[in-house]
């Protein structure tokens, strides 16, 4: 439960310091000689998916169709959850096909939510997200992490907001506008949300009786499919007090590059938050021809194939490192690169000293590369 | 009781079994998933409760027939632990999975064994340099003499016997083989990293006699002597399964042998020829393959050491098939006819072979 009263509180602080001891001592040499730490873990695992010696994991409570390809799934989190800001994601971590599989999504719920939730958009080539889609059940227990992001409000709420989403990069955003409500509820506040047509509008519902209990918010959806592509410059004559609107932005790309660089032309000193979804890679300097990439710990090797990023390479290699986000946020996957050149896809930067950190899920390989793995 | 010579096949046929060997490997690979890891997690839930069952039986237990019970039981989870999950998670067959309880890198088990030490002197020098003499420091675990072309010394007289002592204590031949004891000697490594190897060996052996000798027995309070016994035997009886399955994998009748010459510039397609021939099956059922950790499958093992081990069954008719084709031998045979084989070459070689003899006698 997320709300949380003092008895609540006070339960979670003795439940968390209990399991911090035990997993301290689990872990202690003296102990790990008579009983494996994953032998604890299995076992309480086995007693009850929830428990765990510090691990988040939370229950799938409940699953609503937002929209015909849109779902959110409402989960009730262990007592090692602590609480999240409005904005902010985590990583949710499922087994599929027997592989332990995570990735990244913003939280659709507020603080003041009595559970959490993710709203999940079916991505045509998405493993992940056609897996919760088709197999995640009520009852099921999932991995989390600990919230994460800066995509939040400050603690001093501006008096002018604009929410610009597009998508489903309207989940951080519903839940801002959540908190948004419940903490000032007069603050004047534009959302602004663009998607294909009405049957798309995820959260629509949601919206429409939030403006009824919240009369300064201005609802603006823009359909695609009747007016075409959102263009960032029809915002100065939509809003023209837009530069003194602090604004939190969560959308594809394009639409993100738009309004930074209307922020940059305008010269507009109210603050731009913005949240991306997918990792932006830049093409590659060169076109890549094939490397040797080893994995030193554990003595792999393999070839590379394409300019794919190289946990894309080792995983097509049959590896399979250790990765987060996979779009160059989390730094899950980040790793010592002892020799070699590699290129960062998302900031072009080049690295080819030896023994720099790297994080392979956006990185290409220039030359050959032996990674601390 | 000869190993054979290194195999020879013209450059293209070499070439065209890699190919297969790959092909092969690559459509198993793509069956790897949940089954696997349900099927992990359900050795790993019955060496588990087969570990409480047989310490309970020891502890608490009355009689000689709860004794022998509970020393089944014990020896059945050690040998599980140690063979069909240690073994092979070590070897990474379930890297894939993501889950830290069945990382390779992670992984400790129950035998007086370091997993740092033994993945290097495993995973590293027997898988990479199999039966290549001088590198293979799994190739008569540096005691005892296979081959003519090891030379005699008079204490391999007392091989037979040494043989019978190694059979008894296999945990501690595993565990100490990542020790450089000869190259210490010979001056190769200055003390210190020599030190390093050997407290890290002495600390796992002193843990695990903790464990087993020292801290359950006195749990027990006055059962002390039959826990220590109980504990004892089962250590005992997978040291000597653990042995017997191990040495019937590459020192049996006719399996290939190499010098370091023989593998200079190897291609990927002649190091799956030397693994080929380098090792030797053993045919049971399917219980007898699950209690080997599917070493019973050395051939297929060598081959592919990362694929989860219950898919060696089968792949197996497809590389006998492979062997067929391009002549080669797939040396199988049955535990006692094998482990025969292997117990003849140990007595054979602990003699003076008669061509150094006779050029000691014209020298």
């Amino acid at each position: 439960m997320i709300t949380q009263t003092p008895e609540t509180k006070h339960f979670q602080a003795i439940a968390v310091s209990v399991a911090s001891t035990l997993k301290r001592a689990s872990v202690h040499p003296w102990a790990t000689a008579f009983v494996r730490p994953e032998t604890w873990n299995g076992a309480l695992k086995s007693l009850n998916p929830m428990l765990s010696l510090g691990e988040v994991r939370a229950r799938v409570i409940q699953i609503t169709d937002e929209t015909s390809d849109t779902k959110t799934f409402v989960l009730r989190p262990n007592v090692f959850w602590q609480q999240a800001k409005a904005g902010q994601f985590v990583r949710v971590g499922v087994e599929i096909n027997g592989r332990l599989t995570e990735r990244i999504y913003s939280l659709s719920s507020a603080p003041g939510d009595k559970f959490l939730s993710i709203t999940v958009k079916r991505k045509k080539q998405g493993h992940f997200s056609n897996a919760l889609h088709d197999s995640l059940k009520v009852g099921d227990v999932v991995s989390l992490s600990h919230a994460e992001g800066e995509f939040i409000l400050p603690p001093l709420i501006p008096q002018k907001v604009l929410l610009l989403s597009a998508g489903s990069g309207i989940t951080p955003v519903m839940s801002i506008l959540k908190e948004l409500a419940a903490q000032q509820p007069h603050t004047d506040v534009v959302h602004l949300h663009i998607c294909k047509n009405e049957e798309d509008f995820i959260f629509a519902r949601s919206l429409l009786k939030l403006a009824e209990a919240m009369p300064s918010l201005l609802l603006l959806p823009h359909f695609t499919q009747n007016s075409g592509r959102f263009p960032a410059k029809s915002l100065k004559t939509l809003l023209p007090d837009i530069g003194e609107r602090s604004t939190w932005l969560c959308g594809p790309e394009n639409l993100m590059k738009d309004v930074h660089d209307l922020w940059k032309a305008e010269g507009y000193k109210s603050p731009l938050y913005s949240e991306k979804f997918a990792a932006t890679l830049l093409s590659p300097a060169t076109p890549a021809s094939p490397a040797t990439v080893t994995f030193a710990k554990s003595c792999k090797t393999f070839l590379t194939q394409s300019s794919a990023p190289l946990l894309v390479q080792a995983e097509e290699a049959g590896l399979s490192p250790k990765h987060g986000c996979r779009i160059g946020i989390c730094a899950t996957c980040q790793c010592i690169k002892k020799s070699g050149t590699v290129e960062n896809l998302q900031t072009g930067k080049v690295s080819s000293a030896p023994n720099e950190l790297i994080r392979i899920c956006v990185s290409v390989a220039r030359s050959n590369v032996e990674l601390h793995l | 009781m000869n190993f054979s010579r290194p195999i020879k096949l013209p450059p293209e046929q070499i070439a065209n079994f890699e190919a297969e060997i790959d092909a092969i490997r690559e459509e198993e690979m793509a069956k790897v998933g949940q089954k696997d890891v349900q099927y992990i997690r359900k050795v790993i839930r019955i060496c588990r409760a087969s570990e409480i069952t047989g310490r309970a039986l020891l502890h608490f237990g009355v009689g000689p027939i709860s004794w022998f019970l509970g020393v089944f039981a014990l020896a059945t989870s050690k040998i599980l632990d140690n063979m069909e999950i240690g073994h092979n998670v070590m070897h990474g067959q379930y890297d894939w999975t993501g889950d830290p309880a069945l990382n390779s890198q992670k992984f400790e088990w129950d035998i007086a064994a370091d997993g740092d030490q033994w993945r290097h002197s495993h995973n590293v020098m027997h898988h990479n340099h199999t039966n290549i003499l001088g590198k293979d420091r799994d190739f008569g675990y540096a005691i005892l003499r296979l081959t003519d072309e090891q030379k005699w010394k008079p204490r391999h007289r007392y091989q037979p016997f040494v043989n019978l002592m190694l059979a008894l204590n296999f945990q501690y031949a595993v565990g100490s083989n990542d020790v450089p004891f000869a190259r210490y000697k010979y001056g190769k490594i200055t003390k210190q990293e020599y030190k390093s190897y050997l407290d890290k060996f002495l600390k796992k052996v002193g843990m695990h006699t903790l464990k087993d000798y020292v801290f359950f027995p006195l749990l027990a309070l006055w059962s002390a002597p039959r826990v220590l016994l109980g504990n004892m035997a089962a250590n005992l009886i997978r040291n000597v399964w653990t042995y017997a399955i191990i040495f019937c994998g590459h020192f049996t009748d006719g399996v290939a042998l190499y010098r370091q010459e023989d593998t200079v510039n190897e291609t990927r397609g002649e190091w799956y020829i030397r693994q080929l021939s380098g090792s030797s099956n053993i045919e049971g059922s399917r219980l007898f393959h699950i209690m080997s950790g599917h070493l019973s499958h050395q051939i297929e093992h060598h081959l592919f050491p990362d694929m989860p081990a219950h898919h060696y069954p089968l792949v197996a008719p497809r590389i006998k098939a492979l062997c067929e084709k391009y002549g080669l031998r797939y040396n199988t045979g049955n535990l006692f006819n094998q482990f025969a084989t292997v117990i003849r070459r140990i007595h054979k070689y602990s003699k003076p072979s008669k061509q150094t003899s006779l050029e000691a006698v014209l020298s």
